[in-house]
């Protein structure tokens, strides 16, 4: 938890500065991209892990932090992107791309708790109980927790999407496209799970799934 | 002036013996009244559970307190002295023994958490009637304290250590709070009884009992405070139940797959918990196989409380270290000298009489003695 909150400062620190060399919200490379969402992963993990009774969230969310970070790193090695200040701001630009961005961290936790569901039913249904199995919260939380970030990311991306018609500079088709193929799946997900109540697994493995969709469209973004 | 303990637990005298020894509770402030009346005795706290029964106190002379208070035990609960003999610890072993205790190192189920809010309890109902002074709250402070590092530092709470507390452990894991739980209970054994009155103590709200034998079936529902189901209708209310305990003298299986599969389509994607502690076994193995549904049987769970014990068996040491490494840190405080108080710069006349904490002599019933340091 200490660990994390350092992390998070270190963070903030630098997506602070990015933003002051920048004159905007620092997203203007793959890099700063990968690190906005880290961030929003850490930020998602402290208001709603202790909220939906998530122990031990963090430390399932935190290889998916250190592995988008070294990405990161690796991008800013081989091409630091100088300074893009914009000549104006357009605040739905900056409404659309931070949003969405959180967005992507309420649904790479939706994944960490699928995660987290397959490793304890896994588990139980082996009745061999290692040393993480006592720490893990109970399978009814971690579906509750699921189905709530799921909710979030799309109360957030819908509102990303609306916000991109407000822009002064509308978006490409593409970019459009794509947007509304992550909002549909996670549409679909979450509707079929309310009518026709997914099974747990099933409910589990579309997020991870779904995220791992996600990530392959905001790359193509 | 130092500190004793005297007692006797689970190890060294048989429940007849300790039954014998208890303390009433209501009566505790009356009885320290007496043992504070001892001579060589000037605090005490006496600790009375199921499982031991022990008077810490503090004396000018220990072995003489202790002397006078074997004495006081074996007359005032009217026992032979050939029945019993009391463990006797002064100084640092007398604090020692409390950490441990506090620790619930010397619980009859090792690492158990209730021990600590009954030496709670006993140091509230001594400070109460003001039986404690100086010695005794730092004893006892300084218990609470180790009581809390050792249970936060080491695994000594984990993993159950009986079937019916592994069979809640599960179901905590599964359902986390187990407050609005259904359980329906397949046979009414003892097991099954005293698994479901577990459940029952953490919060699960209703039972459903089906029995081949109706009548006993009513019986153990209401002793539960739940709902009697005739054996030709249970299946039906089979979708209902959040965990299922089956125990019935059948020769073959009760509960299959296929039941369970219909079961689940009803439950729509919540879990169940079942618990065979049947044997033969009641529920069949593919019942396993069934997505969201978590079997259980009798063996497994021993084995998971046996787990539980040598876990707790190996955090032992581990316990004893964070005990020990307090102690070395911050040394035992109720046997440390006390603080010189300031010289006042005009003492007044009439405050002739010593401030130590040491010099309050016996037992003095009145409310200012317990407060003097908290």
């Amino acid at each position: 938890m200490a660990l994390m909150a350092l992390g998070f400062v270190f963070q903030s620190l630098f997506l602070w500065e990015r933003g002051q060399l920048h004159n905007r919200c620092p997203i203007t490379s793959g890099g700063e991209i990968l690190i906005f969402i880290s961030w929003s992963i850490v930020i998602m993990y402290f208001f709603l892990g202790r909220a939906f009774r998530l122990s031990l969230l963090g430390v399932f969310s935190a290889p998916m932090v250190f592995l988008f970070q070294s990405i990161a790193l690796l991008l800013f090695w081989r091409n630091d992107p100088v300074p893009r200040p914009p000549a104006e701001v357009d605040r739905w630009l900056e409404m659309h791309a931070s949003t969405s961005l959180f967005a992507y961290g309420a649904f790479a936790l939706a994944a960490v708790a699928g995660v987290m569901y397959l490793f304890l039913d896994r588990q139980l249904k082996r009745r061999n109980h290692g040393q993480l199995f006592y720490n893990l919260p109970p399978i009814r939380y971690l579906v509750e927790a699921l189905v709530r970030l799921i909710i979030i990311g799309l109360i957030l991306t819908t509102a990303g999407i609306v916000s991109a018609f407000f822009m002064k500079q509308h978006p490409t088709e593409i970019h459009l496209a794509l947007s509304g193929a992550v909002w549909l799946v996670y549409a679909l997900v979450l509707a079929i799970h309310i009518f026709k109540r997914l099974r747990p697994r099933t409910l589990s493995i579309c997020a991870i799934f779904s995220f791992l969709l996600a990530l392959l469209t905001l790359s193509a973004v | 002036v130092s500190i004793f303990c005297i007692g006797v637990n689970h190890k060294t005298a048989p429940v007849e013996i300790r039954e014998r020894l208890a303390f009433v509770e209501e009566k505790i402030p009356d009885d320290l009244h007496r043992i504070c009346q001892i001579d060589t005795v000037v605090e005490a706290v006496v600790l009375s559970t199921c499982n031991r029964v022990e008077v810490y106190g503090a004396s000018d002379s220990p072995p003489l307190a202790l002397n006078d208070l074997n004495d006081f035990l074996i007359h005032h609960f009217k026992i032979e002295s050939e029945q019993v003999e009391f463990y006797k610890f002064q100084s640092e072993a007398a604090a020692h023994h409390l950490f441990e205790v506090a620790s619930g190192l010397d619980s009859m189920v090792l690492g158990e958490t209730e021990i600590f809010g009954q030496v709670k309890k006993a140091y509230a109902a001594a400070l109460n009637s003001g039986a404690t002074s100086r010695r005794m709250n730092k004893l006892f402070q300084q218990s609470f304290s180790i009581g809390k590092l050792v249970r936060s530092n080491t695994r000594i709470q984990q993993g159950a250590t009986s079937v019916g507390a592994a069979a809640v452990d599960l179901a905590e894991k599964i359902f986390g709070q187990l407050q609005g739980c259904q359980v329906m209970l397949v046979g009414a054994g003892d097991m099954s009884r005293s698994t479901a009155q577990s459940l029952l103590s953490r919060g699960a709200s209703e039972m459903i009992v089906t029995n081949r034998s109706y009548h006993k079936a009513l019986e153990l529902a209401e002793d539960l405070g739940g709902r009697a189901v005739h054996f030709d209708d249970w299946e039906e209310a089979l979708h209902e139940a959040d965990i299922i305990i089956s125990s019935t003298s059948a020769p073959g299986i009760v509960i299959d797959a296929a039941m369970i599969r219909e079961a689940m389509r009803k439950r729509r994607g919540h879990s169940l918990f079942l618990i065979d502690i049947a044997v033969p076994r009641d529920i069949a193995d593919q019942v396993g196989d069934v997505d969201n549904a978590y079997l259980y049987n009798i063996d497994q769970l021993q084995i998971l409380a046996d787990e539980g014990l040598s876990c707790r068996e190996r955090q032992i040491a581990i316990c004893r270290k964070v005990i020990h490494d307090h102690i070395e840190k911050r040394g035992i405080q109720a046997l440390a000298p006390p603080r010189e108080q300031p010289r006042p710069k005009d003492p007044p006349e009439e405050s002739s009489t010593s401030s130590g904490d040491d010099a309050l002599g016996p037992f003095v019933p009145s409310p200012g003695n317990a407060n003097q340091d908290p």
